[in-house]
């Protein structure tokens, strides 16, 4: 399998660098026009299952071939490239905009607002290209959002795989990631100091 | 042989009670677990949702086949869906936009404030037309500027007026809906009308995805537009028991209007529960003693049967729940003279009839008594086995008595009041003419 490293790909493991997929918040994964509820979870894998669907693909609803992809991670991460593997007979994507830090992206967000970069994507049936990114712009990423607008002629669109080559630091941009709700007030869940052994107490 | 029946009957509705009343105790008993059991789940199965419903109130909604309007009901029906989308999760938001009038308006954007969504619904305007395609499409913006982005969003649209807009049109917006993955319900009930019908199930199916939304026929009935939608996915969520609020709103519906014995739940106020049932037996012991009573003094004829009835009459206008009575008598009274004839007749001849007429009027006054209501279910039953002369006797007595025992300061053990019943029951067709003559001598 040829890679556009300038080395050969028996020395080292590509699969390491696309580990990125590692630090993705699988479960809050979430698509815009997927015809299948959930599939968009099933493109996220190591770099060596990019080609197989045994999971299931992401394909768009019939006639449409919009796609938008929101991806949260579980820390903060640095994006230096992208990796699309889209579907054959026109179903490929051939235009890519990505957005960072912002939730709730939908269409007609996506179509009036500026996208951090933009890129023209080539039928990538192999896996082999990869898309790489402004690097500053890209620091810091708690989520990212893909939109697909368009794509090479196809009913729908359809992409197998998506793959992140970065770096992930272990911060979290999001604080608030639980909220707990008390019915009814339980005063052992507000021990004072004094109750708890001693201390300055402060009553309110 | 009138006393022994009434015993009969009485040991025998007694039992059937008791049994009835281990019956309702096994089902508040399951309900309580029920709810029990919803309470301790609730948490794990909420939906985080942000709810735009769209309101009809156009000119269509003036109809009354839904009781009381179909605007009404309506509003029933939404304030039944926001108290349950609040309830299943503190951080679900619902808003109100009218989609008729003089365009479509938002009431309230959404909000967690059950409050400023109940108030909203105040003082609405009926008018024009329903605009489907506009106030969906508002709808969706309300929802996209929802403050919490990770709320589901979900519309809800009720379409009481005609539809004017193509299938194309309409599976156009609902193929929108779908790729920005907004869920719609819709509640087809008002006009029925086959193009409608056919233009909102498309809808619905270019919306639907994954099952998450739904449409809902109510037809013109009997039943409350809320009552049947309590049972339908709209409230139940998707699958799982969405709100306990729902279920057992459901279960208590189902159970009948208060799934109680006394309109009082004997777990929560056993006291309250006791004492009502006390004098509910007691009340019964009495028409026991009154029915005797009438039975052993059909054949006399009182003399003072006039003003004593006269009496009466005045007496039950002066009672406050006397006002259902006065209203039957009323009716009575703006009926012409040979159609009043006509109907004395036929309740005198046959009891049946009797029955039924007596039905109707007494099933208004019971409405807001339960004990009333059980009075007067026990005085059809001996209705029907009686004579005709003696049902119409005991129907209107029996009636008479729960009416006085009601009235605030009237002693049913006055020798005063027990006279009036004696002679009641004496002059049953002079005492309709004289209804009629007092009547018209008060007004």
């Amino acid at each position: 399998m040829a890679c556009l490293h300038d080395h050969s790909c028996e020395d080292h493991d590509c699969s390491s660098d696309w580990s990125l997929y590692k630090h993705i918040d699988i479960p809050k994964v979430s698509a815009l026009n997927e015809s299948v509820h959930g599939s968009v979870k099933s493109v996220f894998k190591a770099w060596e299952q990019r080609l197989s669907s045994s999971e299931g693909v992401l394909e768009s609803n019939e006639g449409d071939p919009e796609l938008i992809v929101f991806i949260p991670f579980t820390s903060d991460v640095k994006i230096k490239s992208i990796s699309i593997v889209g579907g054959a007979d026109g179903t490929s994507p051939n235009k890519m905009r990505a957005f960072i830090n912002r939730e709730g992206i939908d269409f007609s967000d996506a179509q009036s607002m500026q996208a951090v970069q933009e890129w023209d994507l080539a039928e990538n049936l192999q896996g082999v290209l990869e898309y790489q990114t402004r690097y500053s712009r890209f620091q810091g990423v708690g989520n990212l959002t893909l939109h697909f607008p368009d794509n090479y002629g196809g009913d729908t669109s359809r992409i197998q795989y998506i793959g992140l080559k970065g770096e992930a630091t272990q911060l979290k941009r999001d604080v608030v990631a639980t909220i707990v709700y008390e019915l009814m007030p339980n005063p052992s869940d507000h021990k004072t100091k004094s109750e708890s052994g001693g201390g300055m107490s402060h009553v309110e | 042989m009138c006393l022994l029946e009434a015993d009969d009957h009485l040991v025998q509705r007694h039992l059937f009670r008791r049994e009835q009343e281990n019956y309702r105790f096994i089902f508040q008993t399951l309900q309580f677990l029920l709810r029990f059991t919803l309470f301790i789940h609730q948490s794990s199965t909420m939906v985080l949702e942000a709810t735009m419903i769209c309101i009809d109130n156009s000119e269509w909604m003036r109809n009354g086949d839904y009781a009381p309007t179909r605007f009404q009901a309506q509003a029933d029906a939404v304030n039944l869906i926001c108290g349950a989308k609040t309830q299943s999760n503190p951080e679900n938001t619902v808003g109100v936009l009218t989609m008729a009038g003089k365009g479509v308006r938002v009431l309230v954007t959404p909000t967690t404030d059950l409050g400023k969504i109940l108030a909203c619904m105040h003082g609405l305007e009926i008018g024009g037309e329903m605009n489907l395609a506009a106030g969906i499409q508002v709808a969706q913006l309300a929802l996209k500027h929802r403050q919490n982005k990770k709320q589901q969003q979900r519309i809800i649209v009720f379409a009481g007026g005609p539809v004017r807009y193509d299938k194309k049109v309409l599976e156009m917006i609902g193929k929108k809906l779908k790729k920005n993955s907004v869920a719609l319900d819709v509640v087809n009930f008002g006009e029925e009308d086959e193009a409608k019908t056919e233009k909102l199930e498309a809808l619905v199916a270019a919306v639907n995805n994954n099952d998450s939304s739904h449409i809902v026929h109510v037809p013109a009935g009997s039943n409350a537009l809320s009552d049947v939608l309590l049972s339908t996915p709209i409230f139940t969520g998707d699958g799982e028991g969405g709100s306990g609020f729902a279920a057992a709103a459901a279960a208590a519906a189902a159970g009948g209007v208060s799934g109680f014995d006394f309109g009082v739940d004997p777990n929560l106020d056993p006291e309250l529960a006791l004492a009502l049932r006390v004098s509910m037996e007691e009340e019964r012991a009495r028409q026991e003693a009154a029915a005797k009573k009438a039975a052993d003094d059909s054949s006399k004829q009182g003399k003072e049967g006039e003003s004593t009835s006269q009496d009466a009459t005045m007496s039950e206008n002066v009672g406050a729940s006397a006002s259902e009575s006065e209203n039957k008598k009323d009716d009575l009274m703006d009926d012409e003279n040979a159609l009043l004839q006509q109907a004395l007749a036929m309740s005198m001849d046959d009891p049946a009839a009797t029955v039924t007429t007596r039905d109707t009027d007494m099933s208004e006054a019971a409405a807001d008594d339960q004990d009333l209501a059980l009075a007067l279910q026990y005085s059809m039953q001996e209705d029907a086995k009686d004579q005709s002369d003696m049902s119409k006797l005991l129907a209107d007595q029996s009636f008479v008595s729960s009416i006085l025992t009601n009235l605030p300061g009237v002693d049913p053990n006055d020798p005063s009041v027990k006279d009036l019943l004696a002679s009641m029951q004496n002059q049953p067709e002079k005492k309709e003419d004289d209804d009629k003559a007092p009547k018209e001598d008060d007004k």
